[in-house]
């Protein structure tokens, strides 16, 4: 059932490159002006989906519905409803920015009257006015990929896809790719995927995880993160594990899991109340103590070990 | 239409390029040193002297000869071996010192028993570990024919003077028909030269795509793989077009006679047209440039062999068939031929035919996200698939 609320829904889809399942079963569902993050170790089919997303591949079956469009009965118009920035901010390098902008604003079928003042203030948003007569082969990765979100922008898509938008930046150029991401945030529907789990953490509306060409969990970062035992993580690092202690403090109400790794014990409480008892139990073994609260790292390494 | 969107800008990109231009303007010379090359190559032809295209063997290898009546000497030929005059003794000397490759000794009285009608015994001494004598033995024999037919000739017309052959004295008036024909083939020849001159741009136009990685995006684009395909072909042929025009006009200033040349130049352009997309079937198929390049070589000499068999094929014997070639009826109207109407559809059809089977194949294979991204199916296995002998292989 397709609701006028989605944007996106993927059904079904099966994508195979030689004998390596890329995509299994993949199901899908995104609303209007979401911007959902899609999480998920090397090979786990997340360009894949995006690109069959984008049309640029076709799925070996099943499909997907894009505004009501199928991909494979629409890709034309489907290509036309989204702005599309890969992983690598492949461009010509030949280019000028302000004639790469153009370029393709003539391809997207912008109205030329338009063309060169979406370019200006497509420019200005991602901080590029200064260097749009310059040629692509003298910009930096940070700035390629500026330019890039701003080709993605130019037809003013209803979707964005970003595929790793920050992936290999420095940090400061990270932060402004996110803030970008942040402004255009409620006004369009945004697929992110992304490896860095504080980014989604920051920016999405729900987080899907992805593993072996299938999603594995699915939710906003909050649901996600009180999927993972408890509220707090305490983590204590001793001189040498202690079973019988370890044994003890199972019996505390507030413990929900004990798991060690080394000579640390990682333990998830439900909550605070309890913290001093525990520390007493391991009184004069005890090399460091700290705690914290889950992150969607831990929700993602969780749900790849199940 | 929005393929003219890609061809405007290739060309508008390309035109800007300084390394275009200057491969565009060296091909241009090459034309221009192609033009002096053949004007010496004519000059000589039609020169007294002719000219010889076989290098000369002069000093190549020595030859001893004891001919005290200058019976032999005289008709050998010193620009293909060096001849040395020594006495007998000396030159067996000399062969065995590896000094000489030949010796010939000719009998002092050969004179004398030719007079008598008698045969003459000429010997000729050889050092066999010495792989220049086979040039010698063919020398000295055929030497020896042309000494024998000129003796022979001397002696009818001493006998019978009034059976001397009457001399003709010729007078030469306008181009020799072999000149005609070289001139008229070079100069079609030359008009099709640029057809091969951007086949690189158009490789790079696609499979730079793909080492790139551009192709990603420009397959993001609401635009379809016929027209991503006809967009950039059509930024080629246009180039071509532009060296075909000026070619022409070069040929047209340095003297070059061309009969009909807008009739000339338009079945130039439209073989422009399926050899870029022979091009583009290859570029669709590579995945690197250096598959690309060796694509290239095979799709070119296979071109190059569809327009020159015919055409020679023409020359020698007229034959309707090899009008195929677009290259046959540039000869021919180069030529002065009066050439039905009817007949230009013959290389017509076979341009349009083969375009629409090169640029169908490039579109199909353009249109294969496995072609594109990987993991690319076989030669074998992909041209099943495409002729739907064969389903495109699914895992599930």
């Amino acid at each position: 059932m397709y609701s006028k609320n989605l944007m996106i829904k993927m059904d079904s889809l099966y994508k195979s490159f030689g004998k390596i399942k890329a995509l299994n079963n993949l199901n899908l569902e995104i609303k209007k002006g979401e911007l959902l993050g899609i999480i998920g170790p090397n090979g786990a089919g997340k360009t894949t989906a995006i690109r069959i997303t984008s049309c640029i591949l076709k799925p070996d079956s099943g499909d997907i519905l894009v505004d009501g469009n199928s991909i494979h009965q629409e890709p034309i118009k489907i290509k036309s409803m989204i702005g599309y920035l890969p992983e690598e901010p492949n461009l010509y390098e030949r280019f000028k920015a302000r004639d790469l902008l153009n370029y393709f604003a003539e391809l997207y079928g912008v109205p030329s009257n338009e063309i060169d003042g979406r370019i200006e203030e497509l420019l200005e948003l991602v901080g590029m006015s200064s260097r749009a007569e310059d040629r692509i082969n003298t910009f930096s990765k940070g700035l390629r990929q500026r330019i890039g979100i701003a080709r993605a922008l130019i037809h003013d898509p209803q979707i964005l896809i970003f595929d790793e938008p920050t992936m290999g930046l420095d940090p400061a150029t990270s932060n402004n790719i996110r803030e970008f991401i942040r402004k255009l945030k409620g006004d369009k529907t945004i697929i992110l995927c992304t490896h860095y789990m504080d980014e989604a953490d920051l920016l999405c509306d729900r987080v899907a995880i992805m593993n072996q060409g299938e999603i594995i969990d699915m939710g906003t970062p909050e649901d996600l993160k009180s999927k993972i035992h408890g509220e707090i993580i305490l983590n204590l690092k001793l001189e040498s594990i202690d079973p019988p202690a370890a044994l003890k403090i199972k019996e505390f109400s507030t413990v929900e899991a004990v798991d060690t790794d080394g000579n640390q014990y990682i333990i998830s409480l439900n909550s605070k109340d309890e913290i001093k008892s525990i520390l007493d139990v391991f009184h004069g073994k005890i090399l460091s103590v700290n705690t914290k609260e889950p992150t969607l790292d831990d929700v993602f390494i969780n749900s790849i070990k199940t | 239409m929005r393929f003219s969107i890609i061809t405007k800008w290739e060309l508008k990109e390309t035109l800007k390029s300084k390394k275009f231009l200057t491969i565009f303007f060296l091909q241009i010379s090459v034309l221009f040193l192609m033009i002096f090359i053949f004007n010496t190559f004519a000059a000589n032809i039609e020169s007294e002297k002719g000219i010889s295209i076989t290098p000369s063997l002069s000093g190549f290898a020595s030859l001893d000869v004891d001919d005290q009546g200058h019976l032999f000497s005289k008709y050998i030929n010193p620009e293909i071996i060096e001849v040395k005059n020594y006495s007998y003794n000396n030159s067996l000397e000399r062969l065995k010192a590896g000094q000489t490759t030949g010796f010939v000794f000719v009998p002092e009285d050969s004179i004398e028993k030719i007079r008598n009608i008698g045969t003459i015994n000429i010997q000729l001494y050889l050092d066999v570990s010495d792989p220049k004598r086979s040039v010698i033995k063919d020398e000295v024999n055929s030497t020896t024919k042309i000494m024998g037919d000129s003796i022979s000739n001397s002696w009818v017309d001493s006998i019978a003077p009034q059976n001397t052959t009457p001399t003709v004295n010729q007078q030469n008036t306008g181009e020799s028909l072999p000149l005609q024909i070289i001139t008229k083939a070079m100069i079609a020849i030359l008009l099709f030269l640029p057809l091969f001159l951007f086949g690189n741009m158009m490789i790079d136009s696609v499979v730079g795509e793909k080492e790139r990685k551009t192709g990603e995006i420009l397959m993001a684009m609401p635009l379809s793989t016929t027209e991503i395909i006809i967009g950039k072909s059509m930024a080629v042929v246009g180039i071509i077009a532009i060296q075909v025009a000026l070619w022409m006009s070069i040929l047209l200033l340095t003297g070059f006679q061309i009969i009909s040349p807008l009739l000339v130049y338009m079945l130039v352009f439209i073989t422009a047209i399926p050899v870029i997309g022979i091009t583009v079937v290859i570029a669709a198929y590579s995945k690197n440039y250096k598959e690309a390049g060796i694509g290239l070589t095979f799709g070119y000499v296979l071109s190059v062999g569809i327009l020159m068999v015919p055409a020679l094929v023409y020359l020698s014997n007229k034959s309707l068939s090899s009008n195929i070639s677009p290259l046959t009826m540039v000869i021919r109207i180069l030529s002065g031929e009066n050439i039905p109407i009817w007949q230009f559809l013959i290389p017509l059809g076979f341009v349009i035919i083969v375009s629409v089977i090169a640029y169908w194949i490039s579109i199909k294979l353009f249109e294969r996200d496995d072609v594109v991204f990987g993991p690319r199916p076989g030669l074998i296995r992909l041209s099943l698939e495409l002729v739907g002998l064969k389903k495109r292989r699914k895992t599930l």
